[in-house]
């Protein structure tokens, strides 16, 4: 199945979803529905000593108010990844504690939205605030050394290749810098919703997410019942990005008030609320030291970092991972911190590690080439990793070289000359044009897929994954129509809702090669047992001969390598996916990005009306939403370099620009032209099939391009993020 | 990469940031009193509720309101008429764009009975009688202008009323007279596309 590309098709779920017909969590609308709202803490840190909700109890339509007082028996979820299933391991509103600034402390709920929000207002807390720590900066920390702490070795281990000390000592340059990478939040339009209703002792929760099973045995866990009294419906997400990866704090509350007042309860957690509610990316600093020799060829890497956690939970970093192997350096050290501070925990963002990290290591990377005098597009292929160099293994395919020469080709690069400020535009706007490459894990999940062909030649597909407009539906189709033969509209993919096969979770971009080489299997299973029964024109047709209404087959499928016992933890709602180190191989998705900047000479504004990206993500099943999917990345890139920061005032605590209007996101007016392309060669070692992801892959890289043309147009290095007009004037 | 243009004055229907801005910083004052909120002809109902008179997507409708109900709560709890989206309440992000009396609003900043005797159209009015989809749709799905799709219905109201404010002139216009309508997932290729397709046809019908 993996010879030939794929072709154009439109995405699955496109009717409903420009009709509005397509279904969120929040979109169940009926009478008897109650609606809640939260009031939530406004000190940094501190006790509530005092709650008093008779104000709110007395607004007509209010039913209920929860605080920390009435909700006795609830449980914490437990910390994602600390075997729980939580964004953080403690529960708001279970202790009169506050540790950071928006933590929830009271669920108002009522008739209706305008009642409980009104409610939720006139809730007065009188809380005892405690000296608190929000920046890295703070001083006198408490900074934990990742490799000294409790966290999983070796997942959390330092990394370190060969001698790293003595090959910058012997090193003929050597490249030394700081970079910073600001808070940001995932932001997805749909805002952390639920809908919970319990009917004859089941509970059945619809929330948008990218992790169905957490949220049903992370919810059993914290009421003390059994996973089986819980369904969670998640057939479509507003949009994830790492925030909706596990059960979120409001979830438990919607479900315990549902349960009081016997009657539906839909709980929408306000934007402003959402950046307190959820998890965020954590501000962190990268210490670089680059060494090559005279010649160019990179010889030592040591990348040290200091990132945010929690005072409750270890969020641990990975960004040594992209530093060590996007190039192949033979001596690498990493080293990396996590900083206390009093906030909710941070989480994953779209790339998490990747990103902060590709910004650091190839803005250095740029840097060398101007020391070197090299076209940095030369020096990059110059140092092309052969195999992977932290454990020596193959890669399972490779094409970054691709990456970066199909993309110079169509980028015009040759054109560029090199001298800073030397381009110009007709209008006088400097012009900067910059390349920086990415690479993300080719991660793989376990899957059971389950498939079942009825005799009018429709056909049903579950299996454990999340759509979230990555377009998983899409390419779900796609292998079902390829293998099967059936057409679009005889198609039922269905995914994201516990009750019929375990539901992974979907993040870190394995989506993909976990659903199509199950689904994949799963057609294999559904054709040998179509075999057995009399020959005719059409599955169908064959069904019909042999009198069957149906034919129904179930695979389950692990990473390489991975032990039996992942699919107990796919059962129980844990995380278990593997790579990117695979026994016999290591596994990366890379890109290159080409981008054009224009720096207005006297205001500096800078604008970029050109991105070229060419991506290796193997064999490309969905054309049409993995471009989408690529130009989204873009779009993230360009937020993530000139636009994004959640902004924090060390003595208040909390985030100050919490909503939509303050926390500036790209909009129509900042994106110019993308132009994205595939290599589209399949990597049949990871899977038959040949796919590796492509969501985050698709903007690691984007920052670095961007601030490295902003130096190709300007002669400045900028090494914090975002970048601001105030930083070139 | 200029954000927040200065809108002209005679183009009261586009939805940029700076004027949502504006209408997000009314709407965080406390809520006026019921009889103040209330235009004239809103009726009390007596029971502190407004009746009150709509044409939704060309059925009349009348409702008994709470004053402080926002269109976009109405239009979703009252009507379930889901298909606008809250993705603020605020006025910042689009997702709840609707159009009043053929002109774009955010509807979680219109109260809802300011809409009293006027004709709201969401997205689930767009399409034709016989249910085909209207051109701004069909392009949408041809360029596959969006991905989550939570924005999408505020999307394609806003590229509808752009289109017949005459704003779709060039990519640039499109761009600026579309930026009051975020997209997360980084749609925005797609979506000019869309609407560069989509306006010749809509002219045209
Ligand atoms: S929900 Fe109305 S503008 Fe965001
Ligand atoms: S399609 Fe997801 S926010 Fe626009």
């Amino acid at each position: 199945m993996s010879d030939t590309s794929f072709p154009d098709a439109p995405r699955a779920d496109a009717q409903d979803k420009v009709r509005g017909a397509l279904r969120y969590a929040a979109d169940d609308a009926r009478p008897g529905m109650a609606h809640a709202a939260l009031a939530v803490a406004a000190v940094a840190r501190g006790t509530v000593w005092r709650i008093d909700a008779a104000a709110a109890r007395a607004v007509p339509g209010v039913r209920l108010v929860l605080t920390h007082e009435d909700l006795g028996g609830v449980k914490p979820p437990g910390f994602i990844m600390g075997g729980g299933y939580g964004f953080q391991s403690i529960q708001p509103l279970t202790s009169p504690q506050v540790a950071y600034r928006g933590q929830p402390i009271a669920l108002v709920v009522a008739d209706s939205p305008e009642a409980a929000a009104e409610g939720a207002r006139l809730v007065r807390a009188d809380l005892a605030a405690e000296p608190h720590q929000v920046t890295l900066d703070t001083p006198e920390a408490d900074i934990v050394a990742q490799a000294d702490s409790p966290l999983p070795k070796p997942m959390f281990a330092d990394v370190t290749v060969g001698d790293a000390a003595a090959a910058l000592a012997d090193a003929a340059i050597r490249i030394e810098a700081e970079f910073r990478h600001p808070a940001q939040h995932q932001s997805p339009i749909e805002m952390l919703s639920t809908v919970a209703e319990w009917r004859d002792g089941h509970l059945t929760v619809q929330e948008g997410t990218q992790n169905a099973e957490a949220i049903r045995h992370g919810l059993a866990r914290q009421l003390e019942i059994e996973p089986a009294r819980i369904t969670v419906l998640s057939p479509s997400a507003g949009g994830g990005f790492g925030q909706k990866n596990s059960l979120q704090a409001h979830t438990v509350l919607a479900a315990e008030a549902a349960r009081r007042l016997e009657r539906p309860v839909k709980l929408v957690v306000s934007r402003a609320q959402v950046f307190h509610g959820g998890s965020f990316r954590p501000a962190s600093r990268h210490r670089i030291r680059l060494g090559a020799d005279a010649e160019g060829r990179m010889t030592a890497l040591v990348h040290e970092t200091d990132s945010q956690t929690s005072r409750h939970d270890l969020f641990p970093t990975q960004y040594t991972e992209l530093s060590s192997r996007l190039y192949g350096i033979g001596n690498f050290r990493g080293r990396e911190r996590l900083v206390r501070n009093d906030v909710q925990t941070p989480g994953y963002m779209r790339a998490p590690y990747e990103h902060p990290a590709a910004f650091a290591v190839e803005s250095c990377v740029d840097e060398l080439a101007y020391r070197l005098g090299r076209d940095p597009v030369a020096l990059r292929l110059a140092n092309d990793a052969a195999a992977d160099p932290v454990t020596g293994r193959p890669y399972s395919s490779r094409h970054l070289a691709e990456c970066l020469r199909r993309g110079a080709a169509r980028f015009g690069w040759e054109r560029r000359s090199m001298a800073p400020g030397s381009m110009r535009a007709a209008d006088g706007a400097l012009v900067g044009w910059g390349v920086a490459i990415g690479a993300y894990k080719a991660a793989t999940a376990p899957a059971v897929a389950r498939l079942r062909l009825l005799d009018d030649g429709t056909v049903t597909l579950g299996v454990g994954g999340h759509e979230m407009g990555q377009g998983m539906r899409t390419a779900i189709a796609a292998v079902l129509q390829r293998r099967l033969g059936v057409d679009p509209g005889r198609i039922t993919v269905e995914i994201g809702s516990t009750g019929a096969t375990p539901q992974h979770l979907t993040a870190g971009s394995w989506g993909t090669a976990t659903v199509v080489p199950a689904t994949d299997e799963a057609c294999d299973a559904l054709l040998r047992a179509l075999d057995a029964l009399p020959a005719s024109r059409t599955p169908a047709e064959r069904l019909r001969a042999a009198g069957r209404a149906f034919l129904e087959v179930e695979v389950s499928r692990r990473a390489p390598g991975q032990p039996e016992a992942v699919i107990g933890r796919l059962a129980t709602g844990l995380p278990a996916a593997a790579g990117p180190a695979y026994p016999e191989f290591v596994s990366f998705s890379h890109v290159a990005h080409f981008v054009e900047v224009r720096v207005e000479p006297t205001t500096c504004r800078i604008r970029v009306p050109r991105i070229v990206s060419v991506a290796d993500c193997g064999r490309v099943v969905s054309p049409r939403t993995a471009a989408s999917q690529l130009r989204g990345g873009v779009v993230w890139g360009i937020g993530a370099a000139l636009r994004e920061v959640s902004e924090v005032d060390p003595r208040h605590g909390g985030f100050l620009n919490a909503d939509l209007a303050e926390y500036v996101l790209p909009v129509h007016a900042d994106i110019g032209t993308i132009e994205v392309e595939f290599v589209d060669e399949p990597d049949p070692r990871l899977n038959r099939p040949g796919v590796k992801g492509l969501g985050e892959v698709a903007m690691v890289g984007v920052a670095p391009a961007i601030a490295n043309a902003v130096h190709h147009a300007t002669g400045k290095r900028l090494r914090s993020l975002p970048i601001r007009v105030e930083d070139l004037l | 990469m200029d954000r927040t243009p200065d809108e002209p004055s005679d183009t009261p229907g586009a939805v940029s940031r700076r004027p949502l801005m504006i209408g997000a910083a009314l709407a965080a004052a406390p809520l006026a009193p019921p009889g103040i909120a209330a235009p004239a002809r809103a009726q009390d109902a007596g029971d502190g509720r407004l009746r009150v008179n709509l044409t939704v997507n060309g059925e009349a409708r009348q409702l008994s309101l709470d004053p402080r109900a926002s269109l976009l709560d109405t239009l979703r709890e009252g009507l379930a008429l889901t298909g606008a989206k809250k993705g603020c309440d605020h006025g910042q992000c689009g997702a709840c764009t609707v159009h009043l009396d053929g002109r774009r609003v955010a509807s979680c900043l219109t109260l809802a009975v300011q809409a009293d005797g006027r004709a709201v159209t969401t997205i689930e009015g767009v399409a034709r009688e016989d249910d085909e989809l209207h051109p701004m749709q069909q392009a949408f799905i041809d360029h596959d202008a969006l991905q989550c799709g939570y924005c999408t219905p505020g999307q394609i109201m806003a590229a509808i009323a752009l289109v017949r404010e005459g704003r779709a002139g060039s990519a640039e216009e499109i761009r600026e007279y579309m930026s009051g309508n975020l997209c997360r997932c980084g749609a925005y290729a797609g979506i000019l596309a869309a609407i560069q397709d989509a306006a010749p046809k809509m002219r045209g019908a």
